[in-house]
């Protein structure tokens, strides 16, 4: 992550705070100024996302770099959001109409969310294993010269890496881990690199029967825009963090394996054109549906930038390796070309190595957040609950 | 470390490059803080490398030859194998030795070959190309080998003889808030733990036999750079097998939406389970998980925490989990207990996590632990505030009947009976929680009674708790209509109180002064409850002339009357008045008895002249009678009952 990032992020959190304490004196004006600041920051942030070059490997689309991004967006967007509703606003408010009914459904999304962070968490492990996988392949292919050995040590992992993230969604889930075995049928079985049979595919799952792409779409019950004179209220910017939310656990679910996706590409969520914050993400949305939708069908462990050139070059390789069974010996430049085609694959594993976890971590922290927020708004409604008369 | 195995040198020109291996090994061996394994390593080689310059001495040139014979030699010996049903390590130790020499003899021949410039002679490059072939067969081999012993010699242990269910807390306290009938403890069978509860358990995850033939493979994997295979199967099967475990304990994954969602007594159920578990995983399998990987792993750097990590994280995460998602569910008072069990388990687990991830990589699940800590403590925090609040808040529109001890009561001080098991827990999260300003009151007016416990913040918040529930007591008693039920109620709530506070280390807490007032104050009432009731009976007993020395008939005869109607009256009514305790019921009996007996003896003495007459109704031992049968629970008349 860029410094730059930090520093834009922490000078909005500056900002945020200035607006909050003229807000208190109940002005009105400040109040609507800073809703605009608010969606005006969103936007900002989410064209910055949409406009990200894919040339550029380290910031494309859904690569790491880039779901630190939009976590660390996210964040700020949280912080932000927080800031309106809580501090700068006569706290009753959040206890009357519309937002007597919203909050609550705001938070019941936020629950939700905590369950999809779980899910992306467990995905990771499995992500940190085709990273391992990919390693071996590269350190297999990378010797000199490149022998029957090395090929066969190459091919064994690359099997194991492809079939690994060609696991159904399904699969992940709690059915298969109770039967798995680690049998290698030695009997008649003549191949001389066997793969073990449901080599660690994804087993920590959510819970029975969890859908990833089912939690989403709850996620999306309810949430319609704003209208008429709502929409210059509170309101807004609940509605536009519910948005902000779904959008960032739908993206970090097509990017990272995770417990069923069935059903994923037909999430939809209402944000209309006219909203300047809406257009980015709609953009977002259409660009990363269209991607899964071209996958979905052949089945994908996700679009993580890194994991699709894992799959594309670890293709490649394979076929490389295939051949190299086949005749015996290759010529040097097919053997070049793997040595290239290997360094090129050692490229997505050195920003695994070097991403991941951090993107655990900010992904823990996103969790974190989403508590302490819906803590905090449990508390206040708590207290105004308290404070006002009471309803008998 | 590759370039230092040559084997097969076949030019002088090669000689003083195996001199200046050799040299560089004997510099490594003489670093003092090298680990055994690596130190065996390096004799290896030392040994090895003298054996090549003999050999360069003796045979020059001539070595392909030889080279070949001696793959011939090892791809007998591994290939073989690949024909044969059996796994090597279980046909016995001597196949498995034999093995690991023929592995151990081709590597070296790989590295001698690639060691030699690339554009030697072709068939160099085909000895080459086969010696690694049957290399990567081996190392493949080895990796089932490993997966196979792993599996096969994977130990299962019994959690049940690790921790008692209930380790200290013999009492099970389900009973939700506002669900309270009974005496809501129950007694389980609490087994005796055979562990120290602080005491380290290792077990053996994998049998002791065959730990050394795990390490054999290690070791020729890793000096192979077979490594990341080596580790990528053994987290494999051992985040299985804890896996396995893990739902072997009975602990499923629960999403976060599932446990906001649940009953509380599932939820109980579960954080009971969570404690439970928790300890287990962590003390025991974790523990011993780490041992195994260090046994295993142990002075290849850091591998063998990072293999710890990727075995456990998933699990851990798991289990952190499912504590996030308790702390963050409503903060119900009957949480409280439960709360506390995690958040000691967790305070206790903390320096046993801190030395298991101590790695940096690991300082992410330590992070979450602290985190967890902190969430379950504030979480505990709340539901005590809640438990005052629905003290306070407990309200009913009804009387409570007979005027016995109230349910909210029992509730309540069976409850905090439990709290002195968690002094130190609840002192150390109260320290900065002011009680509200209404229970200022409870301030301890002891002077010097005031001891170390009385004073402690624990003490002070039991003390607001129970003046809570006196003062909604109060409230409860003035549902009565008739003011001497008001005062046995009360007799009976704070004779409950004080007898729990009295029975228990509560007393501790509450201090002989505060049990003195309490004392005082059911007395209090029940001498307003005698007030209450027999003054206007025994006023018919009452000389109004203590001069005269007897009254008429007819005042004789209607003062008898006026007696016999309200005691009968007062018989019906208190008989239905519930005492629970038999020896505050005797002691209010003994004394009602000795203020109306008395003056009832007295009266009839006075005037015994009419006492044959039909206008006294009852004699005085029927009166002495009667009263035993007050307090008693059920209704029952004197008008219809001629039993004297």
């Amino acid at each position: 992550m860029p410094a730059t990032d930090y520093q834009a992020s922490f000078l909005g959190r500056i900002s945020i705070r200035r607006n909050q304490v003229i807000a208190m004196d109940g002005n009105h004006e400040q109040e609507l100024q800073d809703l605009e600041l608010f969606s005006k920051h969103v936007s900002e942030r989410f064209a910055e996302l949409l406009s990200s070059p894919d040339d550029v490997p380290f910031d494309a689309l859904l690569s790491i770099s880039w779901l630190r991004k939009l976590l660390d967006f996210f964040l700020c967007c949280e912080a932000e959001f927080k800031g309106i509703l809580m501090m700068g606003n006569d706290p009753s408010q959040i206890s009357k109409p519309p937002l007597d009914r919203l909050i609550p459904e705001f938070l019941d999304r936020s629950v939700k969310a905590l369950d999809v962070c779980n899910a992306v968490t467990n995905g990771l492990e499995s992500v940190r294993h085709y990273q391992k996988l990919a390693e071996i392949v590269v350190s297999a292919l990378e010797q000199k010269p490149i022998g029957d050995g090395q090929s066969r040590r190459a091919k064994k992992a690359l099997t194991s890496l492809i079939s690994a993230m060609n696991v159904d969604d399904k699969e992940c889930s709690a059915a298969k881990a109770t039967e798995r075995s680690w049998s290698f049928s030695r009997r008649g079985v003549s191949s001389k690199d066997r793969v073990p049979e449901h080599f660690r595919s994804v087993s920590n799952h959510v819970a029975k029967n969890w859908s990833a792409a089912k939690q989403i779409q709850a996620m999306t019950n309810n949430l319609v825009p704003p209208r008429g004179a709502e929409g210059s209220g509170l309101a807004s910017p609940v509605y536009t963090m519910s948005v902000i939310m779904v959008f960032v656990m739908w993206a970090l679910v097509a990017a990272i394996p995770c417990q069923e996706r069935n059903g994923l590409s037909a999430i939809h969520f209402p944000a209309p054109k006219q909203l300047n914050w809406a257009q980015s993400i709609t953009g977002l949305h259409e660009k990363i549906g269209e991607e899964w939708k071209k996958k979905e069908k052949k089945g994908t462990a996700g679009l993580l930038d890194e994991m699709q050139k894992m799959e594309k070059l670890g293709n490649i390789l394979m076929d490389f390796t295939d051949s190299f069974q086949f005749h015996g010996d290759i010529t040097d430049q097919k053997a070049e070309e793997a040595a290239a085609h290997a360094a090129e694959l050692a490229e997505p594993c050195r920003r695994m190595e070097e991403g991941l976890l951090p993107l655990q971590m900010q992904i823990r922290e996103v969790f974190h957040r989403i508590v302490k927020t819906r803590t905090e708004l449990l508390n206040a409604l708590d207290q105004v609950g308290k404070s006002s008369p009471p309803l008998l | 470390m590759d370039g230092c195995r040559s084997g097969v040198p076949t030019y002088e020109g090669d000689l003083h490059v195996v001199a200046a291996a050799h040299h560089i090994v004997k510099a490594l061996g003489a670093t003092k803080n090298l680990s055994d394994d690596l130190r065996k390593i390096l004799i290896d080689l030392d040994s090895h490398l003298s054996m090549i310059t003999s050999n360069i001495d003796s045979k020059g040139g001539r070595g392909l030859v030889d080279v070949e014979e001696r793959l011939d030699l090892a791809e007998r010996k591994i290939m073989r194998w690949e024909t044969d049903p059996m796994m090597i390590w279980d046909s016995g130790p001597k196949e498995a030795s034999d093995y690991l020499e023929a592995v151990d003899e081709t590597g070296k021949l790989v590295d001698g070959l690639r060691g030699l410039s690339v554009h030697e002679n072709r068939k160099q490059k085909e000895i080459l190309h086969r010696a690694m072939n049957i290399f990567q067969t081996a190392m493949s081999r080895l990796e089932e080998e490993l997966i196979h012993i792993l599996v096969r010699h994977g130990q299962q242990f019994e959690p049940k003889n690790m921790y008692s269910r209930s380790i200290r807390k013999d009492i099970v306290y389900d009973e939700s808030f506002v669900s309270v009938e009974d005496e809501p403890t129950k007694e389980t069978s609490s087994q005796n733990c055979s562990n120290d509860e602080s005491g380290e358990c290792i077990v053996d995850l994998v049998h002791a036999d065959v730990i050394p033939d795990i390490k054999s493979i290690a070791k020729v994997m890793f000096t192979s750079n077979y490594g990341p295979e080596f580790c990528e199967a053994f987290i494999s099967v051992q985040k299985e097998a804890l896996e396995q475990y893990f739902s072997f304990l009975g602990t499923e994954n629960l999403s976060i939406e599932d446990v906001l969602k649940m009953e509380w007594t599932c939820l109980s159920s579960k954080m009971n389970k969570w404690t439970w578990s928790m300890k287990i995983i962590v003390r025991v399998y974790l523990a011993s998980e780490k041992q195994l990987c260090d046994q295993v792993l142990g002075g290849l750097g850091s591998v063998s925490s990072y293999c710890f990590l990727e075995i456990s994280k998933a699990t851990i995460l798991c289990l952190l989990n499912f504590g996030e998602a308790v702390a963050m569910g409503p903060h119900r008072p009957e949480k409280l207990l439960r709360l506390l069990d995690m958040y000691e388990t967790l305070a206790d687990l903390l320096r046993d996590i801190d030395t298991l991830f101590s790695e940096e990589a690991g300082s992410f699940i330590q992070l979450q632990f602290h985190e967890l800590l902190e969430r379950l403590g504030e979480s505990a925090i709340a539901a005590f505030k809640a438990f005052r609040v629905a003290i306070s808040s407990n309200g009913s529109l009804y009387p409570f009947a007979g005027g016995g001890v109230h349910p909210l009561n029992k509730y309540v001080m069976n409850y905090i009976r439990m709290f002195p098991e968690y002094w130190n827990t609840l002192n150390l999260l109260l320290k900065n929680q002011h009680p509200g300003v209404a229970d200022q009151v409870t301030k301890p007016d002891y002077g010097p009674d005031t001891s170390l416990l009385t004073s402690c913040p624990m003490a002070y918040h039991l003390r607001s708790i129970t003046s809570c529930l006196e003062s909604n007591l109060h409230k409860k008693s003035q549902l009565y209509k008739d003011e001497a039920l008001q005062h046995i109620f009360l007799m009976n709530n704070i004779h409950y109180l004080v007898q729990k506070v009295k029975g228990s280390e509560l007393r501790l807490f509450f201090g002989d002064e505060w049990i003195r007032k309490h004392n005082a104050m059911f007395q209090q009432h029940a001498m307003n409850y005698e007030r209450a009731t027999w003054s206007s009976v025994v006023s018919f007993l009452k000389d109004n002339n203590p001069g005269s020395s007897s009254m008429s008939k007819s005042t004789f005869k209607e003062r008898c009357k006026g007696f016999s109607i309200a005691f009968e009256e007062v018989y019906k009514t208190q008989t239905s008045w519930s005492i629970p305790d038999p020896q505050l019921r005797e002691d209010l009996r003994i004394s009602t008895s000795l203020k109306v007996v008395l003056a009832y003896r007295t009266f009839l003495g006075r005037n015994l002249a009419y006492t044959d007459d039909k206008c006294v109704k009852h004699t005085v031992e029927h009166v002495e009678n009667s009263l035993l049968d007050l307090f008693g629970g059920s209704s029952r008349s004197l008008r219809n009952s001629r039993r004297w």
